[in-house]
């Protein structure tokens, strides 16, 4: 379909390459860093690697043609989502979210999210409809609905909301109506004004978590330990940080999963205010870069995709960044690129790697 | 927005809606990110410092390492207290989340053979006292705990064996009352503002101090400053390497002035006490160190050095507050009772002095005296003896009279230049000054008793009533009034008058040196080392800057000791079971009377005192018996005074001991345990030497 020639080297986004390459390898610094069992980084140095080659290959192909498998990749997701619920899913965490082949274990949920943008994204695209009708809306949200409601089932919590980040940014965009855009954000702000007193008086720990980070007071001190231990982690590596292998809170066992969802917290040891506002800046920069690239997608697929794509990235960066600075409660969920982690590295590079393909085939059509 | 764009598709106009919505998500982003990097700022930058002591916190852990205190030895260098070590076992509070309590309880109860309910009780209490970052879980661990521990060090780094070094009064109570004991300075030492033992000096919550006696006068000798080791460790507490050891400042040892040779004769003697109350005080006159000390009854330090945690020491402890025979008080230094005949020699010294006799005339009118209404009997009549044969024969008649002679104003300035009535400033804590048999001190007495009538007067509305109050207190302010039987009852140590044996001993041991009256203290020096500040100190020796003497001319000293030597040594001395052959023994008796309800109790019979001194003319010793309702000073005070000078007498000429086979048991072994068990043979001593 495709070669590499000059054309296609030219034309690769090379800065939005960097970008990622430079966060992840950052990731595999700290993960070395913290090493909290021998080898680790190494592991995921393989993981990256995978990605990589995926993204590569990714970018060989148009992605219209990876748009019009989406359904069967859809139904693909579904499948594997709802083989973790059976006997074959494992349990890691609390949260039932993973699948061994023998010792190869993945998580379904970070391929399912990627399978379900792309198949919301072929459907929303083949609507032409704008503003979109409330038939249209309902079907967007049983494709949305069903991996969703599959995830919640896991108990990852954390992973069955970004459904909703891609599933609203899609929306959005395919042209839903500005009214109804306000009715929602109303409800979602009547909808926590109203449950925050429920919250303070609830006792499971989901509340707990909620609690620990707006009324620490009120929650129970073992659900502060992480957040606080978190927060420690970060205001200590003040400006510059305590340096490469320096960190205390992070090597000695203080901040809990410190190469998965809490790796930002290390990273801000070591590096203090310094590395962590670079780093974050280079996310920003991704996520401009990718919505950049959707509006000068020539079509209204690749527009929704790769836009998707950057409401997803923008969730997870939110969402744990926020934890870690004890903005948000603790859920779940790694830093895309940075967190330990094969399947959401992998699934990660694919989703860059569809994006380098749509900004290749911008002017074809 | 295109509303006529629903039937007619147009894809470009699409795009360019969707453009302008992306741009929507493009500022929601960097607002988002604004937010993050802004409490990114607030936690690095602007409160790093908080955080950075909170990580601090986390990974050091500061493991004490106690200083041992100073051993407090005899003038001889004899070992009196010591500290022997032992292990706590604790359990490091900051790394036991508290939903694992249960587990704990369970796992300690099993492995280190502990009590679960006491556990419970422990854990619960541990509550209230955040100040302690461990909860002691086992005291006194056995070798075999300390190894669980040690061996399970990874598995349970929580749980940890401490070193707690352990004070132990090697006789028990064996001087107890001088020695005093250790304990954990309380809450309201803490807080008391300018206090011993305040935080201003250094102190801190779990300190062991000196609680009484010696321990607690010299604590900033003996007590040393405890070490550090700072360790990190990791988030379950395991230790993963030391960061600094700062080494701990050993306690200074000290050495006291008691003589154990001295001490343990006058234990013997207070073992045979027939009420078993008493006090027995043996100091060199000539400078005021104290050889030996004893109170009856008495108790065993250790009880409060070693289990005064345990349910079965505090128990011990309570019934030592709550015996009525207060064993706790130290009697030679809180005891305060009429002097009794011993006084007398006060009363010579200061008509001597103010002329009222002289040593050519000295012979008063002895015998029963009619004062207003009272009929004052005296024990003896002897007509009109000097004043040797008053004081030999103890003769009350005599004194009766020359106190009135000499009056009251006289009298005064000799109880005062003597200084009875103030604390002699012995190094021990709470001491009574007693109370000087002067016109204050009666019109206070009575001060009090016009004020009651008075307040009642105020009160009064009824003309008769009120007539009855105003005529009470006429006539009470009338008999406030100093009369010549209070000049007879206290110029003979009678009245208002109560004295402290300490009190007793600084003056007797004054009549035998010619009137210097030496501070009585217990140290006797320290050696050099640094303090608990981390100040040096060489050698420290007592220093007696309260040492004041009486006027008294060696022509008038010399009748009192004549007088004194005669009470021991001639016919008709009522001090005659002092004597000791070659020894020259001087003394006086006294007989302080009890007034008590209590016809039939043993409480009922009178104090017997004796103070003396030996050799006459060149005294090494001097000392005060008070034996509690004895009965009289020479049968029961004196023959104890005779034991203690005679062991003195032949250890230090070098004779042989007399009564090997009674004697040598406690005197010799050294245990503090067999002094008690040797009582009968003592009494068949104290019998035979009457």
């Amino acid at each position: 379909m495709f070669n590499v020639n000059r054309r296609y080297i030219a034309d690769f986004d090379w800065a939005l390459f960097a970008l990622a390459l430079g966060v992840a390898a950052f990731g595999v610094l700290e993960i070395s860093s913290v090493e909290p069992s021998p080898g680790l980084w190494r592991k995921q140095l393989v993981g990256l690697g995978i990605g990589l080659v995926l993204m590569f290959v990714t970018t060989l192909y148009d992605y219209r043609r990876v748009v019009n498998a989406s359904p069967y990749l859809y139904g693909i997701g579904i499948v594997l989502l709802a083989l973790v619920l059976t006997p074959l899913g494992k349990t890691v965490n609390g949260n039932r979210s993973w699948l061994y082949f023998g010792s190869f274990g993945f998580q379904p949920s970070e391929m399912a999210k990627i399978f379900t943008l792309l198949f919301l994204s072929y459907y929303l695209a083949g609507v032409k409809k704008r503003p979109l009708d409330l038939q249209t809306i309902v079907i967007a949200a049983g494709i949305w609905a069903v991996p969703t409601a599959l995830v919640f089932l896991e108990n990852d919590t954390g992973s069955a909301l970004s459904f909703t980040s891609f599933f609203a940014a899609t929306l959005f965009l395919a042209g839903v109506r500005w009214s109804w855009v306000a009715a929602a954000l109303g409800a979602l702000v009547i909808g926590l004004v109203v449950s925050a007193p429920m919250i303070k008086n609830c006792k499971s720990y989901k509340c707990e978590r909620i609690k620990a980070v707006y009324w620490p007071d009120l929650a129970e001190k073992r659900f502060r330990y992480q957040n606080d231990q978190a927060e420690i982690a970060v205001g200590s590596g003040a400006i510059i940080g305590k340096g490469p292998g320096g960190s205390t809170q992070g090597t000695l066992g203080f901040v809990p999963e410190v190469h998965n969802d809490f790796i930002f917290a290390v990273a801000s040891e070591e590096w203090g205010f310094v590395g962590s506002s670079i780093s974050l800046t280079i996310y920003l920069l991704i996520i401009a870069r990718l919505i950049q690239i959707a509006r000068r997608s020539r079509e209204r697929v690749g527009l929704l995709l790769v836009a998707g794509l950057a409401a997803l990235l923008l969730y997870h960066v939110t969402v744990n960044v926020g934890m870690v600075v004890r903005l948000l409660p603790i859920m779940g969920i790694p830093l895309p690129l940075m967190s330990h982690g094969s399947t959401s590295v992998v699934a990660t590079c694919f989703g860059l790697g569809l994006a380098i393909s749509v900004r290749l085939r911008r002017y074809v059509n | 927005m295109a509303s006529g764009n629903r039937q007619n598709f147009d894809s470009t106009e699409d795009l360019r809606l969707a453009g302008m919505r992306l741009q929507v998500i493009y500022y929601l982003a960097i607002g988002i990110f604004g937010i993050l990097i802004t409490r990114l700022w607030f936690l690095q930058v602007m409160n790093s410092a908080v955080f950075a002591d909170r990580a601090e916190a986390n990974r050091i852990r500061i493991l004490p390492i106690p200083a041992r205190r100073g051993t407090i030895f005899d003038r001889k260098g004899n070992v009196l207290v010591t500290s022997k070590s032992s292990y706590n076992i604790v359990l490091s509070r900051r790394d036991v989340r508290p939903n694992e309590f249960p587990q704990m309880a369970a796992l300690l109860a099993e492995n280190l053979d502990i009590d679960p309910k006491w556990l419970a009780n422990r854990f619960d209490a541990a509550k209230y006292e955040a100040q302690y970052e461990s909860i002691v879980v086992k005291e006194l661990a056995s070798p075999a705990d300390v190894s669980w521990v040690e061996a399970h060090q990874y598995e349970y780094p929580m749980i940890r064996a401490e070193e707690a070094p352990q004070r132990v009064y090697r006789y028990g109570q064996m001087a107890a009352h001088a020695i005093g004991y250790v304990g954990e300075v309380s809450p309201e030492e803490l807080k008391r503002p300018n206090g011993q033992f305040s935080k201003e000096e250094g102190y801190r919550l779990g300190d062991i101090i000196g609680k009484f006696g010696i321990e607690r006068t010299y604590n900033d000798i003996l007590m040393g400053k405890d070490g550090e080791r700072r360790v990190l460790v990791d988030s379950r507490g395991r230790i993963q390497r030391e960061i600094e050891v700062i080494p701990p400042i050993p306690g200074r040892d000290f050495y006291s002035t008691l003589d154990l040779d001295i001490q343990k004769a006058a234990e013997e003697q207070a073992d045979t006490m027939p009420a078993g109350r008493g006090a027995i005080a043996v100091m060199d006159p000539n400078n005021g160190e104290i050889l030996a000390m004893v109170s009856r009854p008495s108790f065993d330090p250790n009880i409060f050095s070693q289990r005064a945690k345990t349910p079965e020491g505090k128990e011990e402890i309570r019934e030592l507050y709550e015996d009525p025979d207060k064993p706790l008080y130290n009697r030679v230094i809180q005891g305060a009772f009429p002097p009794g005949s011993t006084w007398k020699l006060m009363t010579a010294v200061a008509a001597l002095n103010e002329g009222t006799i002289t040593p050519e005339k000295s012979r008063v009118q002895d015998g029963d005296l009619q004062v207003g209404n009272y009929l004052m009997h005296s024990m003896s009549h002897l007509g009109q003896p000097p004043i040797h044969d008053a004081i030999v024969h103890s003769c009350d008649g005599y004194f009766y009279r020359l106190g009135i002679k000499l009056g009251v104003e006289k009298f005064e300035k000799w109880v005062s230049a003597f200084h009875f009535g103030q604390r002699t400033g012995i190094d021990l804590p709470h001491e009574l000054a007693g109370i000087a048999p002067t016109r204050q001190t009666k019109q206070k007495e009575y001060g009090w008793q016009i004020k009651k009538v008075e307040k009642q007067l105020e009160e009064a509305t009824d003309k008769t009533f009120r007539g009855q109050l105003e005529f009470r207190i006429k006539q009470l302010q009338h008999e406030a009034e100093w009369t010549d039987y209070d000049m007879a009852a206290s110029a003979f140590g009678q009245g208002r008058n109560a004295s402290t044996p300490v009190q007793l001993l600084r003056y007797v041991g004054a009549l035998a040196n010619g009137g210097h009256l030496h501070t009585p203290h217990l140290l006797f020096k320290a050696v050099p080392g640094v303090d608990r500040k981390g100040v040096e100190h060489g050698e420290i020796r007592y220093e007696d800057k309260n040492a004041f003497d009486v006027p008294m001319s060696d022509e008038i000293h010399k009748i009192v000791v004549d007088g004194m030597y005669g009470v021991v040594n001639e016919g008709g001395g009522t001090g005659g079971g002092a004597r000791v052959e070659g020894f020259d023994v001087c003394g006086k008796t006294g007989t302080a009377q009890v007034a008590s309800r209590d016809k039939a109790g043993s409480k009922t019979k009178d104090h017997a005192w004796f103070i003396g001194f030996a050799p006459r003319d060149k005294p090494e010793i001097c000392s005060v018996i008070l034996t509690e309702n004895a009965g009289f000073g020479g049968t029961h005070s004196a023959p104890r005074t005779k034991a203690i000078y005679e062991d003195y007498y032949r250890r230090t000429r070098g004779l042989p001991d007399l009564a090997e086979g009674t004697k040598s048991e406690g005197a010799k072994t050294g245990e503090a345990k067999k002094i008690g068990n040797a009582t009968t043979g003592n009494a068949e001593k104290v019998k035979a030497t009457q």
